[in-house]
């Protein structure tokens, strides 16, 4: 398992201010320029009728989230893109742990 | 030979392995129903086909929370559900096609999803669909605005050939296995099987192969590096060779095709002991 799915590891909290974001179909910046895929647009399941899609480039018909939070590296990249400063990213503080070093315990 | 060709795998159909097995792609196979049973899944409403219990979000939450118990027991249940998907290299991939029909190429919605990426026509799709489950595409128009190209076998096969070259993996979609009904074009981290595969090791079946270089015709290129997408080759500088780490091998072949030597090798994952048993 890689080093992102660590137990107990905090993930970052990505928000999308979905009233600032506009059209995620159409816009796609965040959505493309992430190198680990962290974002996800989906259709809004409530305004779905029964056996008709969508338009996705209808504001309001699909919403942009963060789904894969724990790939997020807080790199910052989806924020130097966004044009409408939706996305706002608070990285859990990173600790500094020392390891024992070799010959320590003998109080070298 | 894995444990879904002991039960799905015919020994008179392509040397029992089960995907090659023309029974599991058969029309009856599409979601059964007893006699005077009423419809079930997507017939019954598209909701309905959405799976219930965990998903990928409760995983990374039980993650969080570093409650191991937790992520055990999630992924107990994704992996009883039955493997969704059967990684199968190009070679084994034509003789899949000639199995199915009807044949249809859609867009992919993995794609859609975590790139924007809009597919409308022929030109454009990079999802296949196979089996009476297509002409639900023809049926509900409205329900599949993306639109669906049926295609014969040449030209499934074509198609499947250009998405190897491009560096697509082909992994065959299951519906209730062992019913096979869409063959993905895969690609990290836009697709949803492989991103499961590598991040997880859930929901895909290894490929029954296993990669294997010839050193002697080997000359360093690099080119197979560049298209194995699960991190199982690289381009090793001492012996100015490539090399497959077998254990992160998920028998894709696409460094086979791409070897302008043919230099590489994709040998049945039985002939290696270590792996032989390896499937997730």
């Amino acid at each position: 398992m890689t080093y992102g799915l660590k137990m107990g590891r905090k993930f970052p909290k990505i928000t999308v201010d979905l009233e600032k974001c506009t059209v995620p179909f159409l816009c796609k910046r965040c959505l493309q320029a992430c190198p680990m895929g962290c974002f996800h647009v989906t259709r809004v399941m409530a305004k779905e009728e029964r056996l008709k899609e969508m338009d996705p480039r209808i504001d309001g018909n699909y919403i942009l989230f963060a789904t894969r939070r724990d790939k997020c590296t807080g790199c910052n990249i989806c924020i130097d893109v966004c044009p409408v400063d939706a996305i706002t990213i608070e990285m859990p503080k990173q600790e500094r742990t020392r390891p024992k070093v070799q010959g320590e315990q003998w109080g070298q | 030979m894995c444990w879904m060709c002991d039960e799905f795998g015919d020994p008179e159909h392509g040397n029992g392995l089960w995907y090659l097995n023309p029974k599991n792609y058969a029309r009856n196979m599409y979601k059964l129903r007893a006699p005077g049973e009423g419809f079930k899944g997507a017939e019954a409403g598209l909701e309905t086909g959405a799976r219930s219990g965990p998903s990928q979000l409760d995983l990374l939450n039980a993650i969080e929370n570093n409650d191991r118990a937790e992520y055990d027991r999630i992924t107990g249940i994704m992996t009883a559900r039955g493997q969704g998907s059967q990684i199968v290299p190009l070679d084994d991939a034509d003789r899949v096609l000639e199995l199915c029909s009807p044949i249809g190429l859609i867009a992919c919605i993995c794609r859609k999803g975590i790139r924007a990426i809009d597919e409308r026509n022929e030109h454009e799709y990079t999802c296949m669909g196979m089996g009476v489950g297509m002409l639900k595409w023809e049926r509900w128009p409205e329900r599949y605005k993306g639109g669906v190209a049926f295609v014969n076998i040449d030209e499934a096969k074509e198609w499947n050939h250009e998405m190897d070259r491009r560096g697509f993996v082909h992994i065959l979609m299951l519906f209730g296995a062992p019913f096979i009904g869409g063959f993905c074009q895969c690609d990290y981290p836009d697709c949803g099987a492989i991103r499961n595969a590598v991040d997880f090791g859930l929901g895909s079946l290894k490929g029954h192969y296993v990669a294997m270089v010839d050193y002697d015709k080997c000359n360093g290129c690099g080119i197979c590096a560049q298209r194995c997408q699960w991190g199982a080759l690289k381009f090793e500088v001492t012996t100015e060779k490539a090399n497959v780490d077998i254990f992160k091998c998920y028998g894709c072949g696409l460094c086979a095709t791409g070897c302008p030597r043919g230099a590489i090798k994709m040998e049945p994952r039985s002939n290696v002991p270590a792996v032989a048993e390896v499937w997730t």
